[in-house]
């Protein structure tokens, strides 16, 4: 062995038991080796002589790879060696009487490897340079099984490496391709197909692998060979016989039936398709399926017949005359309950396309109704696959039931798998709407009348049906309960199944009465069912706490719809969830259990949007009210008068427990309007008033707790909304507590809670804005970055996204302020310091913030402070500094630099809106500062730009005219204009 | 001759390729198994860490030795050198980057040159990042080449064990395998936003949902 070979076995060492040090030497060392001039006889040397896999993958690789980069290169001489010894040692030939070793009989990783360089060679070479390649390899076949192998693997990985359109290509292999295709099928393919057949003959029964790889290759040409060579009597009949006779492995029949389905997709013109679909007779295979079910055969058998089907639909859709719809038609007829057959007994993984194949069918269906007895069977039979494909497997019941890791597993699969099929179940639907309608009814009957654990899987599936059902319907047809609507929600919500307190029974059934709850709106009399579905053991006291959740979300959703006509039973509800709500504030639930949307709280703002009805008379109204209101801040209370003298590790259940009670009142507040409770009801006013001293005391006791300020934040955003103003004197101080120390994602929801504020009130705020805004922006300055964020690996953490995103709040926080009117909160004395930093924020981001409605915002905040801040030309400075501020900073780098970047993307639409601000900051400067501005934006940045004297001139006079868009479009040109010159010593990034 | 896959532990192990085009999240991805990170071997050098991850099943212990082939330049290296003798394999694309989903059938195609019919995991990372650009319902080319396919996040811990039982089961041949216990995991770095997740899961059902086309849009073809 010589340091070559044993650089190669070191660098390519699976066992790790060599030291990394010198694996690197030995790679360098190989990587060296490459340069070696004559670096392909070398290698081709090594491959008659080396036994080692290793050397003879590594030179192989090495041969290919020289070949892509450096044929061009290469002489003639070298070339034509490489291509003789490459041939000779694909058809297993000596190269001189001397080598002892030969390629092909080693693992089939180094065949491959040969082949890939063969057809490299191909790539380059074929036609004009080795026309013959094909044509000696050919005669070389008779030499046996190892060659006739080597064959197809090189017709394999021609179509890999070269034809197949699966693989991004380039516009030069394209070409190659077209050119390797068309001398093929002008030299060599009729014999390359004979060769085919002759293999298939003479192997069948002795090497059914080597027959699976010549059905694989020829599978891969049938898309671009005259189709005439394979679909012939004698072909095709070859191919049934290969895939009909059980004296064969499975394998090779399904390659064959692989084969016919190529043949059946050759694209082609859809009347001769006709015929060729017609010939081939696919009823020889109906047989194959019936037999077994399980088997690779019935895989392939069902992909056959999916495929066939696909293009026998596409002949009835393209074909107009009478007889080619009539052919289609009854070959359709003839191959559906195949179809069905396999899809309702066969396991396979082919369901997708069947699935897919059904619903190009019942969308043709639309267009032939009415339709035949066969179409009408047609449609049974699909809502039968439909039935039964949606079933659970019993298997899995009480997985699914306690909903364990496997149970959840299966869960998303099925909710996955049953997305296509209710697609096609509503398209069903449509073609078919009475079949459909008595389908499901008979369904859901049958479910109904069913005792016993033993049908879960198909109450479940009858429910499931009626669910998916009424997604397609309208609201007209849901509210009038049109067809056997009217028959089927009574029946449905009058049952209660044995098996009701399995979980996805009890869930899809509260599901499908919500999905109908349109028809109660008219259909009033059904309302006491609906409540008791809800309110009993079905729905919010089902024991399954998952069930009980969903069903207070669902309520709430119903109640929403429905409250107007839920007056009369109001004491009946409340009194039905006494329990439900008395529990939901004493379990100290995990915060785990808390996240989601799913918490429970759901069933407060039903009971909110009940008792919050101007229907309700004010005393009941406050009766209500009071009974929740009043315990739940007695709680909150003794939480906070014993929370000193807790010891701390009790704290986090306290803290949990008091999180639930404000969502609770927050729920429970969604229902009341703010002209009920400030200007018809003051009373009840006064009630969330005193709910709010209480709620902000918390952020007295426990200081700084995230989860609680974030709560309480969230009440305050409540309180805004229904009591108005009136929450003005709690403001500041708790504005306050919310500051102090905040966390980023604090800061930024409170100046969301601000923002909020100012957009309600507008200028009414000012006096607690200019009171908050220097500690605000004290806080921001302090943890936000001086200078840009940190891009590259790394910087994608939670902590900088934080910060991010507090900025963006930042943004719109000022530019919230500007625009309405507020800007005087920048001014006071003690926000005098935070003015420069604040500006040069607002600048960077006009002109670089990646978020080009951030630099919108930015330029608009801009264009306001002008107004607010400056008068006339030549007026008084109000603000000292800014204009010279605007006029050298904003007006170069914004309005000038930051357009010419050519990331500034014209063809964006948001793009352009920010370009249209930035015109109007133009014009609006000219206004205020006159020929301060104009002088040094055109006599100091425009030559900067290299802006030619006359487009100059022509800019001051659209500017000082009054029409803005000719300004716009004119700006526009100039910018584009300067940037094609591109002639500057200005570097335009 | 060939040579042996070294069984250094006395349970099954078994050589698991790692491909896909670079910043597809790759190394991310075997370095969340913690006991794996741990004993990993690291040969910085020739671009390929060997990873051994251990799993425990209702059949025993089972090792999978991850070769994640990370950072290979176009010419160099051993390339489609370290698949040989693969046992199995993960072809990984990043749902935010187009591009590495379309070179997905070539590291497929260069795979199966060097291993013949073994079990492929197509996997989308990245899907926790809220942009993505390859959707769930454009991923189609598993179904042509009969691999599974799985969505995952490999920064927090979004279905990182699912490849690893799918390709257990297909070596075992035993369907019903299960993993008795988790492995340990790197903490999540980000809450994959799980309802954002069920959205991408539901748009192959919105596209579906459209209406069949109207007989009148036939006109058209």
């Amino acid at each position: 062995m010589d340091d070559l070979e044993k650089a190669i076995l070191i660098s390519f060492d699976e066992s790790g038991a060599v030291d990394s040090a010198l694996k690197a030497q030995a790679v360098a060392y190989c990587q060296q080796f490459k340069e070696t001039p004559s670096i392909c006889s070398i290698c081709i040397e090594r491959l008659c002589f080396s036994k080692l896999v290793q050397v003879q993958f590594w030179c192989l690789q090495c041969l290919h790879e020289v070949l892509r980069v450096r044929y061009s290169s290469m002489g003639p001489e070298e070339k034509s060696f490489i291509r003789k010894s490459v041939f000779s040692l694909g058809c297993y030939e000596s190269i001189d009487d001397k080598n002892l070793v030969r390629v092909l009989d080693g693992p089939a990783f180094i065949k491959n490897k040969l082949a890939q360089v063969m057809v490299t060679l191909i790539y380059f070479e074929y036609p004009m340079i080795w026309p013959s390649v094909f044509v000696d390899f050919l005669s070389n076949l008779s030499k046996g099984v190892v060659v006739i192998d080597m064959f197809c693997r090189v017709l394999n990985a021609l179509d890999d490496e070269v034809i197949s359109m699966d693989y991004p290509r380039s516009q030069e292999e394209v070409a190659v391709s077209g050119r390797i295709k068309d001398a093929m099928r002008q030299q060599c393919i009729s014999q390359v197909v004979r060769a085919w057949y002759d293999i298939l003959l003479m192997y069948r029964n002795s090497d059914p692998d080597l027959c699976c790889s010549v059905l694989d290759s020829m599978r891969r040409y049938v898309s671009w060979i005259d189709i005439g060579l394979i679909a012939n009597d004698t072909f095709v009949g070859l191919l049934f016989e290969l895939t009909l006779a059980s004296g064969f492995r499975d394998q090779l029949r399904g390659a064959a039936a692989g084969c016919i389905h190529a043949v059946a997709a050759k694209r082609m013109d859809p009347k001769a398709k006709l015929t060729l679909l017609q010939s081939l007779q696919i009823r020889r295979v109906f047989s194959l399926v019936a037999e077994d079910n399980d088997s690779e055969l019935v895989s392939s058998v069902a992909s056959l017949l999916t495929g066939y089907s696909t293009e026998v639909l596409e002949c009835l859709k393209r074909l107009n005359s009478e007889n080619g719809k009539a052919v289609s038609t009854e070959l359709l007829n003839e191959v559906l309950p195949s179809v069905f057959y396999v899809m309702q007994n066969c396991e396979i993984d082919e369901t997708f396309s069947i699935v897919q194949f059904l619903s190009g069918y019942v969308g043709t269906l639309k267009s032939l109704v009415p339709l035949t007895e066969t179409q009408s069977h047609h449609v049974g039979q699909i809502l039968e696959v439909i039935r039964s494909q949606i079933r659970f497997d019993p298997a899995y019941r009480n997985n699914l039931d306690v909903l364990d890791k496997i149970g959840r597993e299966e869960e998303d699969r099925m909710a996955e798998f049953r997305k296509d099929l209710f697609v096609l179940l509503r398209s069903v639907g449509r073609v078919a709407p009475d079949a459909t309608q008595i389908f499901i009814r008979n369904s859901l009957a049958s479910a109904v009348a069913s005792n016993g654990d033993v049908d879960v899987e198909e109450i479940e599936a009858a429910l499931s049906l009626l669910y998916a059902f009424g997604e397609s319907l309208t609201d007209e047809t849901m509210k009038t309960g049109n067809g056997l609507l009217g028959e089927l929600i009574p029946m449905l919500l009058s049952t209660k199944f044995p098996c009701h307190n399995n979980r996805l029974v009890a869930l899809i059934y509260l599901e499908t009465v919500t999905r109908y709850m349109k028809f109660f709106q008219e259909n009033t009399q059904y309302i006491p069912l609906v409540l008791s579905a809800f309110l009993d053991e079905r729905g919010i006291h089902h024991p399954n706490s998952n069930v009980s959740r969903r069903a207070s979300y669902l309520f709430m959703r119903v109640v929403k719809l429905l409250k107007a006509k839920l007056v009369p039973y109001l004491e009946t509800i409340l009194q039905s969830l006494q329990d439900t709500v008395a529990q939901f504030t004493t379990i100290y639930a995990s915060s785990k259990e808390l996240s989601g949307c799913e918490d429970g709280s759901h069933i407060f703002e039903a009971i909110g949007l009940l008792i919050g009805m101007e229907d309700v008379p004010l005393e009941k109204q406050s009766e209500f009210l009071s009974a929740l209101l009043t315990p739940l801040c007695q709680q909150v209370e003794a939480l906070l008068l014993n929370a000193k003298a807790q010891n701390p590790e009790e704290s986090p259940a306290k803290i949990a427990n008091i999180q639930q009670i404000i969502m609770a009142i927050n729920a429970l507040s969604k229902g009341f309007s703010e002209r009920l409770v400030t200007a018809s009801r003051p009373a009840i006013g006064l009630m969330f008033k005193q709910t709010l001293d209480v709620l902000l005391r918390i952020l007295i006791i426990f200081p700084k707790i995230e989860p609680l300020r974030c709560k309480v934040t969230s009440f305050i955003h409540r309180m805004v909304d229904i009591l108005g103003s009136s929450v003005f004197p709690y403001l500041p101080k708790a504005l306050e507590q919310l500051l102090a120390e905040s966390e980023p994602k604090e800061l930024a929801g409170l100046l969301v809670l601000l923002n909020q504020l100012i957009c309600k009130f507008n200028t009414g705020v000012r006096d607690i804005l200019e009171e908050v805004y220097p500690a605000i922006a004290s806080r921001v300055f302090n943890v936000l970055p001086r200078d840009a964020f940190p891009t590259g690996p790394g910087s994608n953490t939670e902590e900088i996204r934080e910060l991010q995103e507090l900025q963006r709040t930042f943004y719109t926080f000022l530019h919230v302020i500007a625009t309405h009117d507020l800007s005087s909160a920048f001014l006071s004395s003690k926000s005098r310091v935070y003015l420069d930093p604040m500006m040069q924020l607002v600048l960077h981001a006009s002109c670089n913030h990646k978020d080009i409605v951030v630099r919108k915002a930015c330029v608009q905040i801009f264009i306001k402070l002008i107004k607010d801040w400056c008068a006339r030309p030549y007026g008084e400075e109000k603000v000292p500094g800014f204009r010279s501020f605007v006029i050298e900073a904003f007006a170069t780098n914004c309005c000038l630099y930051s357009v010419l970047d050519k990331s500034f993307e014209f063809r964006d639409a948001n793009t352009l809106v920010l370009f249209g601000e930035i015109v109007m900051a133009q014009k609006v400067m000219y206004e205020k500062f006159g020929n301060d501005f104009l002088v040094h934006f055109v006599s100091k940045g425009f030559p900067s730009a290299h802006c030619p004297q006359d487009l100059a001139e022509q800019y001051c006079l659209k500017l000082q005219g009054n029409d803005i868009k000719a300004l716009k479009s004119f700006y526009q040109s100039l910018i584009e204009n300067l940037r094609h010159q591109q002639n500057g010593s200005l570097v335009f990034r | 001759m060939a040579l042996p896959n070294q069984q250094t532990v006395d349970y099954p192990s078994f050589k698991l390729v790692i491909v896909g085009d670079g910043g597809t999240g790759k190394t991310t991805f075997v370095k969340r198994h913690l006991t794996g990170e741990f004993e990993k071997k690291y040969e910085p050098t020739i671009g390929v860490e060997v990873h051994p991850l251990d799993f425990f099943t209702n059949c025993g212990k089972i090792r999978f030795y991850c070769w994640d082939t990370a950072g290979q330049e176009k010419f160099g290296g051993l390339r489609d050198g370290y698949y040989i003798h693969g046992q199995c394999a993960i072809i990984m694309f990043d749902v935010t980057a187009r591009l590495t989903y379309k070179n997905v059938p070539t590291w497929h195609r260069d795979l199966c040159r060097v291993c013949e019919n073994i079990p492929i995991v197509l996997c989308g990372n990245k899907v926790d990042v809220k942009n993505r650009q390859v959707k769930a319902k454009q991923v189609t080319f598993h179904r042509k080449k009969n691999l599974q396919y799985y969505e995952i996040s490999a920064k927090s811990n979004y279905n990182f064990e699912k490849p690893f039982l799918y390709l257990a089961r297909k070596l075992a041949g035993d369907a019903n395998l299960h993993f008795v216990e988790s492995p340990a995991l790197a903490p999540p770095e980000v809450q994959i936003d799980l309802a954002a997740q069920q959205l991408h899961e539901q748009e192959l059902l919105q596209a579906a949902a459209q209406p069949l086309p109207d007989d009148d849009d036939e006109a058209f073809e």
